[in-house]
């Protein structure tokens, strides 16, 4: 189901990270990219509609990852959408809050694209697992 | 104390200091209060004892307290300032302050503190303009990074994608599926790809080259970054020392972070809460079944 030209959002406070994760997901054959500084910016972009996947860091002004996260999946439109979670928070609390949150992936930071791919790929079996049960 | 020279000034003084040696061994407050009449006295021509005694009552009534002064200076003198400080007037409270003050201060300059506290003071605006310097200097190159890539990588790209068409057509050549023409446009194409790598290379050094020279931030940044790390620890154990020395046993208790906003963990050694590499998050999670 990975299709070339679904549509990721990447949502970071930092342009340097967003700029890298643009560039992983290139390299990875993903080009149709946009990108948001914050949750509430995210939110916005996603219920414009459009998206197929969700890249989002944790730590974020006005509205952080895991706000992210519990909002889109008490949206209707929104709650199926794969979110993975690219973030510095490395604490046991933090993965278990994000995976009962109801997020798809989980990568800490500092990450290599090798990770990234593997992660994508992860997600993208396991979503079509699902379709098809 | 200027109604008192001028007092000394206009009297007859050796009459006066005389008539004030007398009063002061006498000790009574009477004669006090002649000294007063004395000194009028001279401003009053012709006057007999009764209008004279009128006129210092009124006097004495009015300026009392002031002129009885520098007679009752001498008796009371060692007395007064024990009278103030058991009594629970204004100046025994300010005289306390003062002398909480003095030992608040005497006590942070015996701990060092003191220095501590200028320090601080002048040097926490200082740190904050290195950080900000920092935070300046790895986007900055972060950003020339990223530029350098984003110039590179499409030039490599080309370099690849014709090189994949070109082996193709000779391994055409090969299985002797080219025409002579053929073979004469694959020459060329070849000719003229081995001339843009030649061009592409040296375009791709030059970002290797920006790459290279956009890490300069960290000859600087590591200098400052030391600078402020010094401070932090200069900081800390003085503000430390004074917690210690304020705060009651009983008050210590520890402080419990419970925060799901941390940013990187910078020293994970001996903890146990944290996860150190991918690996482990992705056990967590197979272990919790997500």
């Amino acid at each position: 189901m990975s299709d070339p030209k679904m549509k990721f959002l990447v949502v970071d406070d930092f342009s340097t990270m967003r700029r890298i994760v643009r560039n992983l997901l290139k390299e990875l054959g993903f080009t149709n990219v946009d990108e948001a500084e914050d949750g509430v910016a995210a939110l916005q972009k996603l219920e414009a509609g459009g998206f197929d996947f969700v890249v989002t860091d944790w730590n974020m002004p006005n509205m952080d990852g895991l706000t992210l996260l519990q909002r889109i999946r008490q949206t209707p439109q929104l709650k199926h959408l794969p979110v993975l979670m690219i973030t510095a928070e490395a604490k046991k609390e933090n993965i278990i809050a994000a995976a009962q949150a109801g997020a798809n992936g989980y990568i800490v930071k500092p990450f290599t694209s090798a990770t990234l791919a593997e992660k994508l790929q992860k997600i993208f079996e396991k979503l079509g697992k699902q379709w098809v049960a | 104390m200027t109604k008192k020279q001028k007092f000394d000034e206009n009297g007859d003084s050796e009459d006066l200091q005389a008539l004030f040696d007398s009063i002061a061994s006498g000790d009574s407050p009477q004669p006090k209060l002649e000294v007063v009449s004395v000194s009028r006295k001279v401003d009053v021509p012709d006057g007999d004892d009764d209008a004279l005694q009128a006129l210092f009552d009124s006097v004495a009534a009015e300026f009392g307290g002031d002129d009885v002064a520098p007679g009752a200076a001498a008796a009371d003198a060692a007395s007064a300032p024990a009278v103030a400080a058991a009594s629970g007037s204004p100046d025994a409270v300010f005289n306390r302050i003062g002398q909480m003050t003095r030992q608040v201060h005497d006590t942070l300059r015996a701990l060092g503190c003191e220095n501590v506290i200028n320090e601080a003071v002048q040097a926490i605006p200082d740190a904050r303009q290195r950080l900000n310097y920092i935070a300046v200097m790895t986007e900055q190159a972060a950003s020339r990074v990223l530029n350098a890539t984003d110039i590179a990588m499409p030039l490599q790209d080309k370099i690849a994608a014709d090189a994949v068409g070109l082996e193709k057509k000779w391994d055409q050549l090969f299985a002797n599926q080219l025409s002579v023409e053929e073979f004469k446009a694959l020459a060329g194409d070849t000719r003229k790809f081995l001339a843009s790598v030649a061009t592409s290379s040296i375009a791709t050094n030059q970002q290797l080259m920006e790459i290279m020279m956009a890490q300069d931030f960290q000859d600087l940044t590591g200098q400052v970054i030391k600078k402020v790390v010094d401070l932090a620890q200069t900081l800390e154990s003085g503000l430390l020392q004074i917690l210690l020395e304020v705060t009651p046993e009983e008050k210590r208790v520890p402080i419990m972070t419970e925060s799901l906003m941390n940013g990187p963990v910078v020293n994970a050694q001996g903890r146990e809460d944290v996860v150190t590499s991918q690996e482990q998050v992705d056990d967590l999670l197979d272990s919790l079944g997500f």
